[in-house]
């Protein structure tokens, strides 16, 4: 990573969009406290990652670009999992389910184990295991990566219901994801941000007109298309 | 305290799910139980053998067992470490220590479970083949000096976990599992054997694990402790650095 420089507005949907290896997962893992930066600082809701990393853990939420779910527990154990880590009692646990299991609809999956379901279930499970802790700022690694069309529309219904609630940073490198789920965008190359904005204001800067037109040229204008 | 309970529950739900768990902590132990109280009845009482006598039998089986947990913490340990599941809960507010014991408690239990199960099913063989030398109070007082070996064994398997990969960890451990039953005089009576052999058994928990519920079973005291003691040294030790290899590597992680 290299002179990193961004912010997100709160309630926001905040888009890495890059190709393999720009750097989006790095730029979450240091956001994240899973990696430590070797300069300069970030601030999540006022909380430096590197100084108050324990502040920081109480307020965000990450789902993995992996699938992160345990295995041999079913759905519902995973939420459970994750509601006795972040210290909610058995009614606030319960609470949390219900809402897990409405937003993403998980009522036929609940009592099934986590390593039977198809990989769209497990993206929405390791999402709600992510939003059960009620995160000010959710993070998304490529949450759709290998999922069907169908899944991956679902998944983006999901994501969207909750626009504007919480704030959440995504990075992917589907253009049509971006552009569909994105308050903002952010394009990486080599580590560094070329360019951020609406899906407008890129289109200006690059003089081109959708995304994908717009990515192209900002990439190669970076000299990062062929990475 | 709630992480670690979750945590804890989490591992414990894990093991008792994995048929293996009961193959080889619980099944293989009973099956070789059965196996060698058959082999003993037919040694003749003139060869002076008595190490497969159900009261020596048995605490060498539980200490057996015990081994068998090792090789599943480990298992559990280099798993997590290998998929993105360990990554989430990194990034959430638990710390190291809640890791090492949400890790250690749930294989305790299994620990427990297991030796209790042993010393019942070698009651139940000894009322069968006539002895009277495996007592409740023997059991239960077995069963207490092996949890230093049972806490041995499963701080090892986090060492391990922490240390290798999911495919070199179980390879090491079955290296463990033989040696613990050679060294530990679980298949043969090492002290007969004597010279260096062992004296390299006398330098490893295992002869002392297994001395220490052998002597207890018997209620002979005078000497146990001595067996306990480093056994007990033993444990503490492979927990501390356990403990250090495990938040280091998740240190490293983390950079």
């Amino acid at each position: 990573m290299n002179s990193l420089d961004l912010s997100v507005e709160e309630g926001e949907l905040f888009s890495l969009l890059g190709v393999n290896g720009a750097g989006k997962t790095t730029t979450i893992r240091m956001l994240t406290c899973l990696s430590s930066p070797t300069a300069g600082e970030a601030f999540i809701c006022g909380h430096s990652t590197s100084k108050e990393s324990s502040e920081v853990k109480k307020i965000v939420g990450i789902s993995p670009q992996d699938t992160a779910v345990a295995g041999n527990l079913t759905v519902r154990e995973n939420l459970e999992l994750m509601a006795g880590i972040y210290g909610f009692d058995k009614a606030g646990t319960a609470r949390r389910i219900a809402d897990m299991t409405k937003l993403f609809r998980l009522d036929e999956v609940l009592d099934s184990r986590a390593k039977t379901l198809s990989g769209g279930w497990k993206r929405k499970l390791s999402i709600a295991m992510a939003l059960i802790s009620e995160p000010k700022v959710l993070f998304l690694d490529e949450p759709t990566l290998g999922l069907d069309v169908l899944a991956r529309r679902e998944l983006w219904s999901a994501v969207n219901s909750l626009k504007g609630k919480i704030t959440i940073i995504l990075t992917t490198h589907y253009m049509e994801e971006a552009e569909q789920l994105s308050d903002r965008i952010a394009i990486m190359v080599g580590g560094r941000i070329c360019a951020s904005g609406t899906l407008e204001e890129l289109e200006r800067q690059s003089g081109e007109t959708g995304l994908e037109n717009a990515f192209v040229k900002i990439a190669e204008q970076a000299g990062g298309a062929e990475s | 305290m709630k992480r670690i309970f979750a945590f804890s529950l989490r591992n414990l739900k894990e093991l008792l799910r994995d048929p293996l768990s009961y193959i080889f902590c619980l099944g293989f132990p009973l099956v070789m139980l059965c196996i060698m109280t058959i082999v003993n009845s037919s040694i003749p009482e003139e060869a002076h053998m008595t190490l497969f006598n159900i009261e020596n039998l048995s605490c060498g089986i539980a200490v057996f067992g015990l081994s068998f947990v090792m090789l599943f913490t480990c298992l559990n340990v280099s798993k997590d470490r290998s998929g993105a599941f360990l990554v989430r809960l990194y990034a959430s507010t638990m710390r190291s220590s809640d890791f090492i014991a949400g890790y250690m408690l749930p294989c305790l239990v299994l620990s427990v479970l297991q030796m209790l199960v042993t010393f019942i099913a070698s009651m139940i063989t000894a009322s069968i083949v006539g002895s009277s030398a495996v007592r409740v109070g023997g059991s239960l007082l077995a069963m207490l000096t092996l949890i230093p070996g049972a806490v041995f064994f499963i701080a090892a398997g986090l060492l391990f976990g922490s240390l290798f990969n999911e495919k070199a960890a179980p390879g090491l451990c079955s290296i463990i599992i033989s040696l613990a039953a050679l060294l530990g005089g679980v298949w043969f009576d090492c002290e007969s054997a004597g010279g260096i052999l062992f004296d390299i058994c006398r330098v490893l928990p295992f002869y002392h694990c297994v001395k220490a519920a052998r002597m207890a079973m018997a209620l002979e005291f005078n000497g146990l402790s001595v067996h306990l003691l480093i056994s007990s040294g033993y444990a503490i030790v492979f927990a501390v650095l356990a403990a250090v290899v495990f938040r280091s590597k998740m240190r490293a992680d983390l950079a």
